[in-house]
């Protein structure tokens, strides 16, 4: 906990950052926008995954059922009526219900929270491991669900017609709301009493903290987070189905949170940039690019076993991802602080 | 007569999972460490198998073996090992991300289709009992399976070396201090998972007769499920709990109305997370891992 | 009378906080020697650091002239140095007797094995009656006898104790320390920590008395028993 009362700084410099990023590319090509409001994307989802995983220490593979859920929500509040009537069986007045895009977005993120204190009341309170295998199984029944019931979710068939609302500053605002729960919420008290629970279970519920309560409270908050991802996300492909965020998102957004330091909101955001910078390249180099006269083209794969290991390095040498659990905020304030001597107060003895 | 068919496909992939659960719970018992990537041992194997179609079935079944216990060595030393002391979560995911590299590196060399390859078709074969059929895989896998549990009932009972192991999942840091090699108890738990794996690969390929870069993942989840049921840190335990949910799929895909049988899984899945609630410690409930205060 | 383990300035932090600052003591052959002092005092740490379990950031250990900072606790014990740790930890899943052959795992000698279990046996002779018990069923005195033997099994030169009085019923110390008594007649040298300091300074030849991670107070036991501020050192006042 380094540092975090009253830290506006960090938020408001990772703000900056997304804002810059964001403001670059809308003056570049299509293709470059894309991949940006993709990031963006991810940065909404990671510091959703962050909100619970960072701060209470439970490893969640369960992120990714919120956004599914939240996804599903969203699509079946704001597909034409006609193309639900021809993909999926309805009740009418649902299949006639519609919305525009931000209302169903917020409806469906909520309806993740609530999902989400659903589940979390009884697993919550479990210690060690346990909770996170909850989580995986929440994943798995959630895409098993998603496959089979046709008649809401369109089963294994995809879901087309989605609105294709978010744009680069619909995301951009997200993240950028994303970032500042995130922010607000880790310096409350709540989210310093979470943070005990991760430290030491044993030693947290003996000064009278109760661990699943807290733990609930971050799970609603990176619940609703993750459902906004999954939202902006299905309408930025415009299709859904229920392989589109299953197990490849999770080791993705997983990596993205441990690569830049799970017990950090600057190291969340940072991870999503480097990993999405990462991938971006090799997905240019898997159409061939030129570099001095050689022609480099990736294979089918290569982009993932370079991330598995680029991750598994940073996990060997650095446990605790690249920022080390530290805010951007704490460390250009540490940095500047040494630039500029001040008389010292007399040690004692 | 449909029943005892039933009972032997139960029972039969309850060994499955009990072999898939112990080899997941070997490593955790010693490191505490939920290896995610077991099943890209079995994935190896199954490879390895494929890769030495037309050799004879013993060299083909013996590289699986090899190929599996070395992929396991390969992986304790080189991305568990150093984070041996790092807390459960930071190898949670770094077991995951063994995982996710292995079956990409699969993918690399084989490609992301799934194969066909043949091993043991005498064994697709039913035998006739009077009116029951008995599939020869399925009796196979079951005998093969009790001989392995014996094998390692005799080796952690009468065997220095599984003696060690068994006093090293107890109490890690005590088993030092007697004297017993760290290194040399995790490797040997990383070389059985290996062995467990491959006779879980040759199970695969052989009932399937198709491999591919994901065929692991669906049974690591299984045995970390029926592991967790076991109760983390007992071997007898991951076995139980392996028959446990072997058992309990496969009434459900009996017992379950049609309509509600793809639904098989989230039913068990469900099921899971409840026992978790009822019984988080699992079945088998060693006082030796609970929290010390 | 030669050094069997000198340790000079150890300094060692768990994550951030100094447990060791700058502790210097010296143990002879066949020597009793005592580590007394305050909870948090260190003295579990510093017998943790000789086994091999910390690292120290400062400092030097010496066995019998040889340097062993960094040596792995397993090699340790086939170097001669066996730790009870505090709480007794016996391998309650296991029998008796695989516990006592479990002290022995570095041995090579059958046959003196063997006699050594034996020997055990008619040492704690209740160890005899339920050699075939699974250990966590011992009672706490009869598993506080379980780890000596098994700690012994690996025939040590060095033999740490912590707090091996620690919940167990008077009677059974005495015999406890009687026992170490004869051992060190065979040649065992023994660094015991111990709450009580009336039968530290009883049984020990010397003791060293540990605050905050310093030694504040050491000597002969005939001499300690004799010092005016005893309490005051024990308790801090004295640096």
């Amino acid at each position: 906990m380094r540092g975090l009362k009253g830290d506006f700084a960090t938020p408001a410099i990772l703000a900056m950052v997304l804002g810059v990023a964001a403001l670059a590319a809308s003056f570049a090509a299509p293709a470059m926008q894309r991949v940006v409001t993709e990031a963006l994307i991810y940065v909404v989802i990671v510091v959703g995954l962050y909100s619970f995983s960072g701060n209470s220490g439970v490893m969640s593979f369960g992120h990714v059922s919120f956004m599914m859920v939240a996804a599903y929500i969203s699509a079946l509040l704001t597909m034409p009526p006609l193309k639900k009537h021809a993909l999926l069986a309805l009740p009418l007045a649902l299949e006639r219900f519609h919305l525009p895009t931000v209302p169903a977005g917020l409806i469906a993120s909520a309806a993740a929270a609530l999902i989400a204190l659903v589940i979390g009341w009884p697993v919550m309170r479990l210690r060690g491991v346990v909770p996170s295998m909850a989580t995986f199984a929440l994943l798995i029944i959630t895409h098993v669900v998603a496959q089979n019931w046709k008649g809401v979710t369109g089963g294994r068939q995809a879901l087309v017609g989605l609105p294709l609302d978010t744009t680069i500053w619909t995301a951009l605002i997200c993240a950028l709301a994303a970032v500042g729960i995130a922010a607000w919420y880790q310096q409350t008290r709540r989210g310093a009493l979470l943070r005990c629970t991760r430290e030491d279970e044993v030693a947290a519920e003996s000064i009278g903290i109760h661990i699943a309560r807290e733990r609930m409270v971050a799970l609603a908050i990176s619940a609703f987070i993750s459902g906004m991802g999954g939202v902006l996300f299905a309408h930025f492909l415009g299709t859904l189905n229920p392989n589109t965020f299953y197990l490849d998102t999770t080791f993705l957004t997983l990596a993205m949170l441990v690569v830049g330091g799970a017990r950090s909101l600057s190291g969340a955001v940072l991870g999503v940039l480097i990993i999405q910078a990462i991938s971006e390249t090799f997905r240019s180099l898997e159409d061939g690019v030129t570099v001095w006269g050689i022609d480099f083209t990736a294979r089918a794969g290569m982009q993932e076993v370079a991330l598995a290991l680029i991750m598994l390095i940073i996990l060997v040498f650095r446990p605790d991802g690249l920022f080390g659990g530290s805010e951007i905020g704490t460390v250009l304030g540490n940095f500047l602080r040494r630039r500029s001597p001040r008389p010292k107060s007399t040690p004692s003895s | 007569m449909n029943l005892v068919q039933t009972a032997i496909d139960a029972i039969n992939l309850g060994a499955i999972y009990a072999l898939a659960a112990l080899g997941v719970g070997l490593i955790f018992s010693v490191m505490n460490l939920i290896n995610f990537a077991h099943g890209e041992l079995i994935t190896a194997a199954a490879f390895t198998v494929y890769a030495l179609d037309g050799q004879p079935v013993g060299i083909r079944l013996g590289a699986a073996v090899v190929a599996a216990v070395c992929l396991a060595l390969v992986m304790e030393r080189v991305a568990f090992r150093p984070l041996r002391k790092a807390n459960p979560a930071t190898l949670l995911v770094t077991s995951f991300a063994v995982s996710y590299l292995v079956q990409h590196l699969v993918v690399l060399i084989f490609g992301a289709r799934p194969i066909g390859v043949s091993l043991l078709p005498e064994l697709s074969e039913s035998a006739a009992l009077g009116e029951l059929r008995l599939p020869l895989l399925e009796i196979a896998t079951i005998a093969v399976t009790l001989a392995l549990l014996a094998a390692m009932t005799f080796f952690f009972r009468r065997r220095p070396l599984g003696i060690q192991m068994r006093a090293a999942a107890e109490d890690f840091t005590m088993a030092r201090l007697v004297g017993i090699k760290a290194n040399r108890v995790i490797a040997a738990a990383f070389a059985m998972s290996g062995i467990l794996a491959a006779v879980l690969a040759f199970y695969q390929v052989a009932q399937s007769g198709t491999i591919s870069y994901r065929m692991g993942v669906d049974l690591v989840l299984v045995a970390f499920v029926s592991a967790v049921v076991g109760g983390m840190g007992s071997l007898t335990g991951a076995a139980l709990g392996g028959m446990l949910v072997g058992m309990t799929s496969v009434a459900l895909q009996t017992f379950l109305p049609p309509t509600w049988r793809p639904y098989r899984d989230a039913f068990l899945f469900g099921l899971f997370i409840a026992f978790l609630i009822g019984r988080p410690q699992g079945l088998v409930f060693r006082k030796a891992h609970r929290v010390r205060i | 009378m030669s050094v069997l383990l000198s340790v000079d300035d150890l300094h060692v932090s768990y994550g951030g906080i100094a447990a060791l600052k700058g502790v210097s003591i010296s143990i002879d052959d066949g020597e009793l020697v005592a580590i007394v002092g305050p909870n948090g005092a260190g003295k579990s740490t510093l017998l943790r650091t000789i086994a091999g379990l910390n690292v120290p950031r400062q400092g030097s250990l010496l066995l019998r002239g040889k340097p062993i900072i960094g040596l792995a606790p397993e090699r340790l014990v086939a170097d001669g140095i066996s730790l009870v740790p505090e709480g007794r930890h016996i391998f309650g899943s296991l029998t008796v007797e695989e516990n006592i052959r479990l002290g022995a795992t570095t041995r090579t000698g059958r046959l003196a094995v063997k006699t050594d279990i034996e020997r055990m046996l008619s040492l704690f002779p209740i160890l005899k009656a339920r050699f075939r018990q699974r250990a966590g069923q011992l009672s706490g005195g009869e598993q506080q006898m379980l780890a000596i033997a098994r700690a012994l099994m690996a025939a040590p030169r060095l033999l740490l104790l912590d707090e091996p009085s620690l919940g167990l019923a008077p009677l059974i110390v005495d015999a406890l320390y009687e026992t170490f008594t004869e051992l060190r007649t065979g040649g065992l040298t023994v660094l015991v920590v111990e709450q009580s300091i009336r039968r530290a300074l009883r049984a020990a030849d010397r003791a060293y008395v540990l605050h905050t991670g310093r030694i504040v107070l050491s000597g002969r036991s005939e001499e300690l028993r004799q010092v005016d501020n005893f309490d005051q050192a024990y308790f801090g006042a004295v640096t």
